[in-house]
């Protein structure tokens, strides 16, 4: 019985986190390996001391703090607006782009070129607009990269275990 | 009642930055304490946690509300620790240094001695073998001492460092146990 000791699960055991089966399998162990029972006894001294003792870190101006935190989120959102106000033209507003100026080419001969000018802004403001209501995209482009983050933490996890 | 942190991530979704406000301040203390835990540097630790604020910000969409959002808070922290100490690992090593607060921390934990120990340590020349038991949790591997710390300093169920950590429970528990090893054979050497 005393053969395979539950070394991994006496803590989980002494904080009530075993399955019932479980629970009573490593009670009945301690019950007959002085071993186990000893190393529960140590670990368990080592945990209370440990939390009892913990160092606290360096203060903290907590005004401070959360000032800084604004201060780098603002920054944050300013680098992403920035990026992507410098991205290249979107797709959809370079095809209304493009319809516009063969609209204007088709035209030309008949009208004033002014009045097909203000709808080629209108629409390449329109677009530009449209895209402006969806901010709420353009500000998580940052989130992108961390969701991909995010969604690697099992590998970092696995790359990382020793 | 007070809005659940559940409910508050869900507005930050929204970018409801008063919901932010009230995350960062309920959360502020226990991110820098468990990124200095992890990173023994005040600097360092509040750089990193605020980071994970910040990242907390921009994914809180993606917060599904599968876990608690303390696990899902904890495991964006807990990583960006680790990424933190594994890219400045190296220059740490050439720079010879390796942890700025120890000091501070180690004076700590002398101060913080309970008047009446009651404890198996008591009569060992307990201050000294708290120094060298905390000592000793400085030079765990990261993962063991984020392990360590998320137990016994947040008191969480092996559960939900599992879900800090992206890990097994069973990971978790093989972890925690070669910690207490380590430990225990440092005590032994006391
Ligand atoms: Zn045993």
């Amino acid at each position: 019985m005393a053969l395979t000791h539950p070394e991994t699960e006496l803590i989980p055991y002494a904080k009530g986190e075993l399955a019932a089966a479980e629970h009573e399998r490593v009670a009945g162990h301690l019950a007959t390996c002085a071993a186990c029972r000893e190393s529960l006894a140590a670990f368990g001294g080592i945990l209370e001391s440990l939390a009892r003792t913990a160092p606290e870190p360096p203060a903290v101006p907590w005004g401070r703090y959360r000032t800084e935190l604004r201060e780098k989120l603002e920054a944050r959102r300013h680098r992403a607006w920035t990026a992507w106000w410098r991205r290249p033209v979107p797709l959809a507003l370079s095809a209304s782009l493009a319809a516009a100026l063969v609209f204007i080419a088709v035209r030309g001969g008949q009208q004033p070129a002014t009045v097909d000018v203000a709808s080629v802004e209108q629409a390449v403001l329109g677009a530009r607009l449209d895209l402006l209501r969806q901010y709420g995209i353009v500000e998580n482009l940052d989130l992108l990269e961390n969701l991909d983050v995010i969604h690697n933490l099992d590998g970092l996890e696995t790359s990382r275990k020793g | 009642m007070e809005p659940s942190d559940e409910a508050l991530c869900q507005r930050v979704a929204e970018r409801d930055e008063a919901a932010f406000d009230l995350l960062v301040a309920r959360y502020q203390e226990r991110a820098y304490r468990i990124a200095w835990s992890v990173l023994r540097d005040g600097e360092e630790a509040r750089d990193v946690s605020q980071e994970a604020f910040i990242r907390l910000y921009q994914a809180a969409g993606g917060f599904g509300g599968r876990a608690r959002f303390s696990t899902w808070f904890y495991r964006i922290l807990v990583n960006l620790c680790l990424d933190h100490r594994r890219k400045h690992a190296w220059w740490k090593r050439v720079l010879g240094g390796g942890r700025p607060d120890e000091p501070d921390g180690r004076e700590a934990v002398i101060e913080r001695q309970p008047a009446e120990p009651v404890d198996p340590l008591a009569g060992l020349g307990r201050e000294q073998v708290m120094t060298q038991l905390w000592a000793a949790v400085a030079t765990l591997s990261p993962q063991q001492r984020a392990v360590v710390t998320l137990h016994v300093q947040d008191e969480l169920p092996t559960r939900e460092i599992a879900g800090v950590l992206s890990c097994s429970e069973a990971t978790v528990r093989v972890h925690l146990h070669r910690a207490l090893i380590s430990l225990r054979a440092t005590l032994g050497k006391a």
